[in-house]
């Protein structure tokens, strides 16, 4: 595309739209060098200003590009410095244009040329009203060291323009905490700062009073001001603090946002902290308003912080739990004429019940706290269907209790869509295959899996086009952010994940066949090497857990644990090698069958050690430390079997001059053309698959990880089955079942009986009947176990254990029948996951034990 | 004591907060870059001091002639922030920007018929009905508002800043 543009533009230098078009076709496929002289070339002949701009943004795109060299960096920079100050107009003419001026001469830190342009009457009006320009004047004047000035910028934006960006406010402080440090080289000023702080201490008094309610930014300054007067051991009064906080809450108490306006402040000593503790428990536990309302659930949120380990018992958790449910009922009634769309106002009590609830669980590894937060969440979101942070804890919570087919519910009606499926797709697909239904043909999951990529095509096809109309707009400021945001979302970590999960699914639903593999492996192999950006949102989940607790995130992870690039690397390196084994293709191949379509390298591929070295490097700790124990031993399964037949695999593999011919006849007869870049006629059509030159290796037995591995986890099964939850079980069980399968695929090679006897593997084929026969065995334990488990966990007892358990919610007065339903749903859901990988692994098991 | 900073393209990473509640649209990447691209002074986000988002406006100038204007075309605050001021905070950034560089005559925007909290935000800021307009908005499942529900107000504003 790129080229075509190119040679056309050759031709027809004179034709304006055509080098604008071969300037777009360069920019799309992000070759900078080469727009940036297009763009030079157009100016050159038609005397436009905006392609000296795209010039001089060109040169800055191919500064910043990962694989430019430092020291080419900074000469690109001067380049495109030295073009635009060639600029007959001025950069000033154009709000992007003097940005992108600004940030070349922040970059070659010429501060005092950036201060010139900004401190022009232009300049300064430009910064008014443009707040990306406004942002890298900022920063041009922090790097400048001009903090003091920074703030009395920030004074005259609050009282004469009434600005009330937290931005200014921090600006103040800046300057007037800058006095007491000597980062610029010269002595501390403590007089001068002390002054300074009274100062705006009166300054913020005053605007607080004078915003009242409207605006609380000086308010929360005043606090800010305090706390790093404090650091620096020049605050003078110690109970200064604490009253600020509670003037705080007395102003803002009755806004959501005031529990978190003031988390930055809770870390307090022992007085401090008393205090703090008796003006909050002085909230009215009773109220009429939703703002009383919210003052005690703000209030509850405060105090649950700063717990401490002697007053999270189970007692007295249960006891908050017990008052959150009764208050949240209660408030209840103050919501009565919401609309359905509004959210309740007492929705953060049913949360903060959830939170307690799932601490106690924590503490006791005991369900029936699980029981009573999904049937309190489910509840309240009768009262209150848009609450998504109900939904969210309840994905995770149903997830552990092995109910997910109620979690996918939630998800689903959370309705998330486009680039959301990046940041929130882990809630429903992490750690997805233990729960895949797609043996038995139910291919839920997998769906999900798919329609999750869609992002990542529409980001491929689309963000370049707007990276061309902004180079139209000469909108300069964006273009960066655009490569960022494209680059990011291509290189999802996520989206690598729910690959690797799909192609875990996968196996367990297809026939395994070399189709399957090479396809596998190739594109396995392109995401090995790439550098994986983690968009998951992990904060999106409220949380009330006191702060020496880890937060509801993590606290429900499913097994303890949450993936990561360590855990991708791991089962990355067990598929690329097994296919790899179980593969004729190798890199030539590749590379001739694939002209075209082969995915761009990444950068620094050139200076890595060769793949195979790299797969078969040992797992760092740091990526053994994402792995669940039995992910572990499966992984080290992996291992010592890829080791093991590695050798009988490269000796029985066919040449690629072999291969390549088989290739081009298929495509030959398929399509009817030979296949490109082949030549038949180089290749030597006289070797045959089963004469070679040296001899075959010699016959081992295989490895004890590989021989004992089935019973090792076999024993592991027996012991999950003690749990309540089925999760552990489905884990061990699905790995069992998923190393049956990897088995398979290492092992598929040698069906074919002459190449056995040619090369006399006798000995290593049977050594596979006794592996397998021995999986098989397992695994039909196994499937028989969990169907068996699956017939009894949704009965009329179990459900009535479950209403019973939840006596916690039930007392309180969530209806009996409510909570006989949730309870029908969960047992139902578990029954169905149960029985469904049971039979799942029944089937693969006799599609592959012969 | 929230910042007010231009949009950015990565803010799609950390939108959450504000997308998942049912007022808000997410809508396909190609929106919010073509806004970007094009008028990416009309587009700001109110961040927490703790770096979250709280809310954010997308705005757009069209129009010919004495039509020339700045349009709202999508605005919304996390429902944990609301009540803050927030909206009227980038609704006046809106009208500078829209007034001072783009040069419109006059601010516009729609508004769910239903909605009646936003109406009375926009009244209270000026802005006053001049339309009505069939279907505008998509089914948000409330069943009972009728023509409430899918129909818009438009609302316009003149620059009077």
């Amino acid at each position: 595309m790129v080229l075509m543009f190119e040679e056309a533009y050759k031709q027809e230098p004179s034709n304006e739209e055509l080098g604008m078009q071969t300037f777009f076709a360069n920019a799309r496929a992000g070759h900078w060098k080469s727009a940036q002289q297009i763009a030079t070339k157009m100016y050159k002949q038609f005397q436009e200003d905006r392609y000296l701009y795209w010039s001089v943004m060109s040169a800055v795109l191919q500064a910043n590009d990962p694989a430019t060299p430092a020291a080419m960096r900074t000469i690109l920079y001067k380049l495109a410095h030295r073009i635009i100050t060639s600029s007959p107009t001025p950069s000033y003419q154009s709000n992007d244009r003097f940005h992108l001026h600004l940030s070349i001469l922040r970059e070659l830190e010429l501060y005092d040329d950036a201060h010139k342009l900004l401190d022009s009457d232009v300049g300064k009006a430009i910064c008014s009203t443009s707040l990306s320009c406004n942002e890298i004047r900022r920063d041009i004047w922090r790097k400048r060291g001009m903090i003091v000035d920074e703030g009395k910028l920030a004074t005259r934006r609050i009282l004469d323009k009434h600005d009330r960006n937290w931005l200014e406010f921090l600006s103040i402080l800046d300057a007037n905490f800058s006095y007491f440090s000597s980062s610029d080289g010269s002595p501390p000023s403590h007089v001068e700062g002390l002054e300074q702080v009274e100062k705006t201490q009166e300054l913020f008094t005053r605007i607080a009073e004078e915003d009242g309610p409207k605006d609380r930014s000086a308010a929360l300054a005043l606090l800010e001001l305090e706390k790093r007067a404090r650091n620096h051991g020049i605050s003078k009064d110690p109970k200064r603090l604490v009253t600020l906080m509670q003037d705080y809450f007395t102003r803002v108490g009755d806004k959501a946002c005031c529990f978190e306006d003031l988390k930055p402040y809770l870390t307090l000593e022992e007085n401090d902290l008393t205090r703090w503790t008796s003006f909050l428990r002085a909230v009215p536990a009773s109220f009429t308003t939703p703002p009383e309302l919210q003052r005690l659930i703000n209030s509850h949120k405060l105090l649950r912080c700063n717990l401490t380990q002697l007053e999270l018992s189970v007692e007295a958790e249960t006891a908050r739990a017990t008052l959150y449910i009764e208050q949240y009922l209660e408030g209840l009634k103050l919501g009565l004429n919401l609309l359905p769309t509004e959210l309740q106002y007492a929705d953060d009590l049913a949360l903060l019940a959830a939170n307690t609830l799932v601490t106690l669980w924590k503490f006791t590894s005991d369900e029936q706290y699980l029981f009573n937060a999904v049937t309190l969440l489910e509840f309240a979101l009768t009262r209150s269907k848009q609450s998504f942070q109900s939904r969210l804890t309840l994905i995770r919570l149903y997830r552990l209790l092995g109910a997910p087919s109620l979690a996918l519910d939630h998800y689903r009606a959370m309705g998330v869509k486009q680039v959301q499926n990046d940041t929130l797709s882990h809630f429903l697909l992490s750690r997805a295959s233990t729960f895949s239904l797609a043996s038995i043909g139910d291919l839920t999951l997998v769906t999900e899996c798919l329609e999750s990529t869609q992002i990542y095509l529409s980001n491929s096809q689309e963000t370049a086009d707007f990276i061309v109309r902004a180079f139209q707009g000469e909108r300069y400021s964006q273009i960066p952010e655009f490569i960022i945001f494209e680059e990011q979302l291509d290189n999802s970590l996520q989206r690598d994940i729910v690959k690797m999960e799909h192609l875990r699914m996968r196996l367990t639903h297809e026939q395994i066949t070399s189709d399957v593999i090479d396809m596998e492996l190739i594109e396995l192999k392109f995401i090995f090497d790439r550098t994986h950006h983690d968009n998951r949102d992990f904060d999106i989940m409220s949380n009330y857990q006191p702060k020496i607790s880890s937060d509801t995130f993590s606290q429900t992870n499913l097994l303890g644990m949450n993936e990561s690039h360590g855990w991708l690397k791991s089962f990355l390196k067990v598929y690329i090698r097994a296919f790899q084994q179980g593969s004729d293709l190798d890199d030539s191949v590749e590379e001739k069958l694939l002209i075209g379509d082969r995915p761009k390298q990444s950068f620094g591929a050139d200076s890595r050690p060769p793949l195979r070295q790299r797969l078969a490097e040992a797992l760092s700790e740091e990526e053994l430390a994402e792995l669940t124990q039995d992910e572990r031993l499966f992984v080290q399964f992996a291992r010592a079997l890829a080791e093991w037949l590695e050798p009988y695999h490269d000796y029985t593999r066919p040449p690629p001059s072999l291969v390549l011919a088989e290739a081009a006849k298929q495509t030959e007869l398929k399509t009817g053309y030979p296949l490109k870049g082949v030549d038949l006629a180089v290749l030597d059509r006289s070797s045959s698959p089963l004469k070679k030159d040296e001899e075959p290796p010699a016959v081992v037995e295989p490895p004890e990880q590989v021989s004992r591995f089935f019973e090792t986890l076999k024993g592991r099964f027996a012991e999950t089955l003690k749990n309540s939850s089925p999760v552990q079980s489905l884990h061990v069980a699905t790995l069992i079942q998923e190393a049956f399968l990897l088995f398979t695929v290492e092992t598929l090679r040698f069906k074919a009986t002459a190449l056995v006897k040619a090369n006399k593997f006798g000995a290593l084929v049977a050594s596979f009947k006794t592996i397998r026969s021995d999986a098989a065995a397992v695994l039909r334990d196994i499937s028989t176990e969990l169907v068996t488990q699956s017939e009894v966990v949704a009965t009329a007892e179990s459900r009535k254990a479950f209403v019973d358990a939840c006596a916690t919610v039930t007392a309180r007065g969530i209806d009996i029948d409510f909570t006989l339903n949730v309870a029908k749903k969960v047992t139902d859901a578990r029954k169905k996951v149960i029985g469904g990988v049971g039979k799942g692994i029944g089937r693969v098991c006799s599609t592959y034990a012969n | 004591m929230s910042v007010l900073r231009p949009f950015k393209a990565t803010d799609m990473f950390k939108f959450n907060n504000i997308n998942l509640d049912i007022w808000t649209e997410t809508y396909g990447i190609g929106f919010y870059l073509s806004y970007l691209s094009r008028w990416p002074d009309l587009c700001s986000v109110q961040e927490a001091p703790s770096g979250r988002m709280m809310g954010y406006v997308i705005g757009k100038a069209e129009g010919s002639n004495t039509e020339w204007h700045g349009h709202v075309t999508a605005i919304t605050v996390a429902p944990e922030y609301r009540r803050l001021g927030l909206a009227r905070k980038m609704m006046g950034l809106l009208e500078m920007v829209s007034d001072e560089i783009y040069k419109g005559f006059f601010v516009d925007l729609y508004v769910r018929c239903g909605n009646s909290v936003a109406i009375d935000m926009y009244e209270g800021m000026g802005y006053s009905v001049y339309r009505r307009v069939r279907e505008y908005y998509g089914n948000i499942g409330l069943g009972k508002g009728g023509q409430d529900e899918e129909d818009a107000f438009g609302a316009f504003s003149h620059a009077d800043v």
